[in-house]
C-alpha cells in the first residue's frame, strides 16, 4: 500500500508542481507584454518542478520539512525507512545506504539496457554503407543519447552505487554521514534519465554529448532537456561526493588511520573530490547554454561580445577530470580484486595510494588536449601534451603493481578476477591509444574518426564497465547473500572480452584510413569491415543478456553464500551476507593493513560480534528467599509483573512515581531493565564509564522502590530496547510495559519508534513515562 | 565548538574535566565538514561564471560597452550593508557560545533584515538599470553572475529565517548550535562572493 501511495503522490506532486511552473511561468510572460508561451522557457520550468516534485512527492524531503517549519522532528521519521526487508522496500525512499548501493546499481543497469539499445540501434544503421533504418539526424539522436546516458546515468552512478554499499562496511560506519542526502540522490537520478529519455517525444538532443555550441544554442527542442538532465545528475553527483568525503574523514573506524584504508576508499576519496570541485564547472558551462537559449545572452555568440571557444574551456575543465571520475573508482575495484584473487598484499600500496591522488591532480591541467583542432591558443598545445603523457605515469605505477601483485601469486580465476584480467589487457590498449591522442600532429589527423571512438571504449568499455563487472561479482555474495552462477559468469567474460574486442579494435584501423565518427553514412570500401562490427557488436549486445539473468536468477534462487567466500581481510567481508541494518555490532578495530595475505597471523581488524543472549540470572528478592519453590510460584504469579524499561531516566521520580501508583491498586512485582546498546553513543565515550553510571541509576531506582515496599529486581543488558524488552516477554511474561525516556527531542529510541514497535510487537499496553534527567549522574 | 573555546589548550573545559575528543573540533562534526564540502563546489560554480566573464572581458574593449552604466556608488551602499550583516551574524554566534539569548536573537534578526534589504535594493537595481540581459556579452556576465549571487542570498535568507524561528522558539544552547555554525558559515561565504563580485564586476 505505501508503494502504490508514495508513487501516486510523486507522480501527482511532480505532475502538478510541473503544470503550476508552465502556468505561471506563461502568466508572467503574458502580463510583461512577451509572447506567453515560449518552447524552451517552459519546457525549462517544466521540468525543473516536475523534477523537484518527484523527489517531495516521492518522500525524499518529508523530514526536512518538518525541520524547516521548526517542528521536533517526528519520531517515525528516523530509521523506519532504513533496511530492506522485502523486495518492496526498493521502491521506496530508503536511508540505508545498502539498499541504496542496490537502488543505484539496478537503476543504472536499466539505462545501461536503454543505451545499449541505442547503440545497437547505431550499428545496425552503419552495418552496411547508405541510409537504412534512420535519418541523418536521428542518428545524431542516438549517439548523443547513448554517450549520454552511459556518462551519465550509468557509470558515474555505477561507481557511486558500488562505493555506496561498500564503502561505510569497509571503513567500518554504520551509515553514511547523511542519509537522507544519500537517499536524494539517488532518487535524483530517474529524473535526470527521464529527461534525457523522453528528449526522444520531441526531437532528441543531437550535439553529441559534449553538446558544442553554436549547435547546442541553435539546436531542436530536446537540447533543453538535455541541460536539465545534466543539472540533475550533477546535482545527484555533487552531493553523494560531499557525503562521501565526510563519511571517509570522519566516520573510520578506531585504528584505521589513512594508510590503512583499502585502496577503494583511497579512490572514491580523490574521486569526490574532483566531483566536488569539477561538477559545478559542467552545471555552470550548462547553465549557460541554457541561459544563451531561452533567455538569449551572448555567453557564446560573438556577435554580442560571447566567444565560442570558452564553451570548450568550461566544458573540458570539468569534462577531462570527468574521465577520472569515470576511471579512478574502477582502479580501486580492481586493486580489491587482484590483490584478494591472487592470495598477495598488494604491490607497492602506499604508491598506488598516491598515484591515485595524483591522477586527479593531474587531471585539471590536461583539459585542453580536446581542443587541439579547435582554433584556440596555439601556445596552449605543447604544455597540455606534456601533461597528458605524464598522467601515463601514475597510471603506469598502478598498471605495473597490479602485475607485480599477480607475479608469483595463487591466483583464483574466478569471474571477477577474470574481469580484472580482462581490464589489464583492454586498459592498457586504451592508454596507449591515449597516447597516441596525446601526440598533437597524431591527433589533429585522427580527429573525429573512429579512432578516437575505439580509444574511448577502450578506455570507457574495456576499462570502467569491465571494472563495474569485476566489481559486482565480487560484491554481489555480499549484497545478496547468495553466490553467483561461476559458469554463466565466465561465459558472460568470455563472450564480453572476444566480442568487445572484435568490436572495437578494428575501429582503430578505420579511423587510420579516415572514417568520420558521428555520421550515418560511410564510403563503400569500409562496408566488409563495418558489417562484421556490426555483428560483433549484437553479440557483445546479446553476452550483456547473461549477465542480466545470471544476476537475476542467482539473487532469486542461487546457493546461499557464505560471510566472506573469497577469504578477503577488508572488513566488509567480517559480517554476514548480507551485513546486519547497522552493519556492526560494536565499532570494529582497525589493527593492521586491509592486504596482508599470505602473511602468518595477520589481520585487519576485530570485529566484536555479540553472542546470542544468554538467559540474565535475576537476583531473588529477600523475602522470596526462604521460601520453597512451590510457594515462590504462588507468590509470584499472584503479582502482576510490570516491565520497566528505561536508561538516562531511570531513577527519575516520575517514573517511579508511575510504578508507586500502580502498587496503591495491585500487588506487583517490577523488573527494571536497563538496554545499553545505543549506537549513537556507542562512537565516542568509554563503555565501561557508560555502564558503570547506568548501574548506579538503576540501584537508585531500585532502592527507591524497594522502599516503597515493591518486590523490584533489575539489570543492565546490553542489548537495543527492543529486543531486550521481547527477550524479557519470552522468558517471564508481563502484564504491562512502562517505557520512560527523554522528551522527543533528545530521545534516540523516539527517534526510532520505541513506543509504536513495542506495543505492535508484544500486544501490550505500553505506558510512555516523559522525564526529563538533569541531575543523573552521566559518564 | 564547546562554549569554553577561550581556555589555554581548547581541550578542557573551564572546570578541567576532559571534553570527549568528539567536541575538540569542528572539523569534526560532519555537518560543519560536509557545508565546508559544498562550499567547495560552490566556489566551482561561481568560478565557471568569472571564466566566462574574464573570457569576455579580455577579449573585447572598450569594458564595459559604450552606452552601458551600472551605479557603481548605490552599489557600494548595498555592499557596505552586506559587509555589516556578516559582523551581526558573527555578534549573534559568539552570544549564543556565551548562552546570551538576546544578542542571538537580535543579532539574527539584523543579520536577516540587512540581507534582505541587500536583495531589495538589488532588485530596485535590476529594475532601474536600462539594459536586459540579451543587449551584450557583458549584460548576461553581469546579470547571470548577480543572479546567481542573489539566489544564494535568498537561499542564505531562507536558512537565517529557518534560525531565527528556532531562536525565537528557544532552541539552541551554548552546547548545541551546529545548525547556527552551518548557517553563519553559508552566510559569510555569500559575502565574500559579493566582495569579490563587487570588485570584478563593478569596479574593475
Amino acid at each position: 500500500m505505501w508503494l502504490r501511495g508514495s508513487w501516486v503522490r510523486a507522480l501527482w506532486v511532480a505532475a502538478f508542481m510541473g503544470v503550476a511552473a508552465a502556468l505561471i511561468v506563461m502568466g508572467i510572460r503574458d502580463l510583461s507584454g512577451r509572447t506567453a508561451y515560449s518552447a524552451g522557457v517552459v519546457q525549462t520550468f517544466i521540468m525543473l518542478f516536475a523534477g523537484i516534485g518527484f523527489t517531495i512527492g516521492i518522500g525524499c524531503w518529508d523530514y526536512w520539512w518538518g525541520y524547516l517549519i521548526g517542528r521536533p522532528t517526528p519520531a517515525h521519521e528516523d530509521h523506519s525507512n532504513h533496511g530492506a526487508y522485502s523486495w518492496k522496500d526498493y521502491f521506496k525512499v530508503n536511508t540505508d545506504h545498502k539498499v541504496i548501493g542496490v537502488q543505484y546499481l539496478v537503476t543504472t543497469f536499466i539505462f545501461f539496457m536503454i543505451g545499449g539499445m541505442l547503440a545497437e540501434g547505431m550499428r545496425a544503421e552503419l552495418a552496411t554503407p547508405g541510409q537504412q533504418y534512420f535519418s541523418p539526424g536521428t542518428f545524431n539522436g542516438l549517439f548523443s543519447v547513448h554517450a549520454a546516458l552511459m556518462i551519465f546515468l550509468f557509470v558515474i552512478p555505477a561507481f557511486a552505487g558500488l562505493g555506496n554499499f561498500v564503502i561505510p562496511i569497509m571503513i567500518g560506519a554504520q551509515d553514511m554521514a547523511f542519509p537522507r542526502l544519500n537517499a536524494l540522490s539517488f532518487w535524483m537520478l530517474p529524473v535526470a534519465g527521464m529527461c534525457m529519455v523522453s528528449s526522444f517525444l520531441v526531437t532528441p538532443f543531437d550535439a553529441g554529448w559534449t553538446n558544442y555550441v553554436p549547435l547546442a544554442v541553435h539546436g531542436p527542442d530536446g537540447q533543453t532537456m538535455w541541460v536539465m538532465g545534466v543539472q540533475f545528475a550533477g546535482a545527484s553527483s555533487i552531493a553523494t561526493a560531499v557525503n562521501f568525503l565526510v563519511t571517509i574523514v570522519t566516520m573510520r573506524a578506531p585504528g584505521m588511520t589513512f594508510w590503512r584504508m583499502p585502496l577503494l576508499v583511497w579512490a572514491n576519496l580523490a574521486t569526490s573530490t574532483l566531483v566536488v570541485l569539477g561538477t559545478p564547472f559542467i552545471a555552470g558551462a550548462q547553465f549557460q547554454v541554457l541561459f544563451d537559449r531561452i533567455m538569449h545572452t551572448h555567453f557564446f555568440d560573438p556577435t554580442g561580445g560571447g566567444d565560442v571557444i570558452a564553451y570548450q574551456h568550461i566544458f573540458w575543465f570539468y569534462s577531462h577530470p570527468a574521465v577520472y571520475i569515470m576511471m579512478l573508482p574502477g582502479f580501486g575495484i580492481i586493486s580489491e580484486v587482484i590483490a584478494i584473487h591472487s592470495r598477495k598484499p598488494i604491490f607497492g600500496y602506499k604508491l598506488i595510494a598516491i598515484s591515485t591522488v595524483a591522477i586527479g591532480v593531474l587531471g585539471f591541467t590536461v583539459w585542453a588536449h580536446h581542443m587541439f583542432v579547435s582554433g584556440m591558443a596555439p601556445w596552449l598545445r605543447i604544455p597540455m601534451m606534456f601533461t597528458t603523457m605524464a598522467i601515463a605515469v601514475p597510471t603506469g605505477i598502478k598498471m605495473f603493481s597490479w602485475l607485480a601483485t599477480m607475479w608469483r601469486g595463487v591466483i583464483h580465476l574466478t569471474t571477477p578476477m577474470l574481469f580484472a584480467c580482462g581490464f589489464l589487457a583492454t586498459f592498457v590498449v586504451g592508454g596507449l591509444s591515449g597516447i597516441f591522442l596525446a601526440v598533437i600532429p597524431v591527433d589533429i589527423a585522427t580527429s573525429d574518426t573512429y579512432f578516437v571512438v575505439a580509444h574511448i571504449h577502450y578506455v570507457l568499455f574495456g576499462g570502467s564497465v569491465f571494472t563495474i563487472y569485476a566489481g559486482i561479482y565480487h560484491w554481489f555474495p555480499k549484497m545478496t547473500g547468495k553466490m553467483y552462477d561461476e559458469g554463466l559468469g565466465k561465459l558472460h567474460f568470455w563472450l564480453t572480452f572476444v566480442a568487445f574486442n572484435a568490436t572495437f579494435m578494428p575501429m582503430h584501423w578505420l579511423g587510420l584510413q579516415g572514417m568520420q565518427r558521428r555520421i550515418a553514412d560511410y564510403p563503400s570500401q569500409f562496408g566488409t569491415l563495418n558489417f562484421f562490427i556490426s555483428i560483433m557488436a549484437f553479440i557483445l549486445g546479446a553476452s550483456t543478456l547473461v549477465f542480466l539473468y545470471n544476476m537475476a536468477h542467482s539473487w532469486w534462487r542461487g546457493e546461499t553464500a557464505p560471510a566472506n567466500p573469497w577469504r578477503a581481510l577488508t572488513l566488509e567481508w567480517q559480517v554476514t551476507s548480507p551485513p546486519p541494518i547497522f552493519n556492526f555490532d560494536e565499532p570494529p578495530q582497525i589493527v593492521g593493513s586491509p592486504y596482508a595475505y599470505g602473511v602468518p597471523g595477520a589481520r585487519h581488524a576485530v570485529v566484536t560480534v555479540h553472542a546470542p543472549p544468554q538467559p540474565e540470572e535475576v537476583p531473588v528478592p529477600v523475602a522470596l528467599a526462604t521460601a520453597t519453590r512451590e510457594e515462590r510460584e504462588a507468590i509470584m504469579s499472584a503479582l502482576k509483573h510490570i516491565l520497566v524499561v528505561a536508561n538516562q531516566t531511570v531513577s527519575a521520580d516520575r517514573l517511579i512515581a508511575a510504578v508507586r501508583n500502580r502498587a496503591t491498586t495491585d500487588p506487583v512485582r517490577v523488573t527494571v531493565i536497563c538496554p545499553q546498546n545505543d549506537p549513537t553513543d556507542a562512537w565516542v565515550v568509554n563503555e565501561a564509564d557508560v555502564r558503570a553510571a547506568t548501574q548506579a541509576r538503576l540501584d537508585g531506582a531500585l532502592t527507591a522502590l524497594r522502599r516503597a515496599g515493591i518486590q523490584a529486581t533489575g539489570y543492565v543488558v546490553e542489548r537495543d530496547p527492543y529486543t531486550a524488552v521481547m527477550d524479557v516477554v519470552e522468558e517471564d511474561p508481563p502484564s504491562e510495559i512502562v517505557v520512560s525516556t527523554l522528551p522527543q527531542t533528545r530521545s534516540g529510541w523516539l527517534r526510532r519508534d520505541l513506543i509504536e514497535r513495542l506495543r505492535d510487537g508484544t500486544k501490550l499496553p505500553v505506558e510512555h513515562v516523559v522525564s526529563d534527567a538533569p541531575e543523573m549522574p552521566r559518564a | 565548538m564547546s562554549a569554553h573555546v577561550a581556555t589555554a589548550d581548547g581541550h578542557h573545559h573551564a572546570d578541567g574535566a576532559p571534553v570527549s575528543a568528539y567536541h575538540e573540533s569542528l572539523l569534526r562534526s560532519p555537518v560543519f565538514l560536509g557545508m565546508i564540502m559544498f562550499l567547495g563546489s560552490e566556489i566551482m560554480l561561481f568560478g565557471s561564471f568569472f571564466t566566462i566573464f574574464f573570457y569576455m572581458r579580455f577579449t573585447h574593449s572598450p569594458w564595459p560597452p559604450e552606452g552601458v552604466e551600472i551605479p557603481k556608488e548605490a552599489t557600494g551602499i548595498n555592499t557596505a550593508i552586506l559587509i555589516s550583516s556578516s559582523f551581526t551574524m558573527h555578534w549573534a554566534l559568539v552570544s549564543i557560545k556565551r548562552d546570551r539569548r538576546f544578542g542571538l536573537v537580535v543579532g539574527l534578526f539584523l543579520t536577516l533584515a540587512m540581507g534582505l534589504t541587500f536583495l531589495s535594493l538589488q532588485v530596485h537595481e535590476y529594475l532601474n538599470l536600462g539594459f536586459t540581459p540579451s543587449n551584450n556579452g557583458f549584460a548576461s556576465g553581469f546579470f547571470s553572475l548577480t543572479g546567481l549571487h542573489g539566489m544564494h542570498v535568498f537561499v542564505g535568507a531562507t536558512l537565517l529565517s529557518i534560525a531565527f524561528l528556532r531562536a525565537c522558539r528557544g532552541h539552541y544552547s551554548g552546547a548545541e548550535h551546529i545548525g547556527l555554525e552551518v548557517t553563519g558559515l553559508y552566510w559569510h561565504f555569500v559575502d565574500v562572493v559579493w566582495i569579490l563580485l563587487y570588485t570584478v564586476v563593478y569596479l574593475l
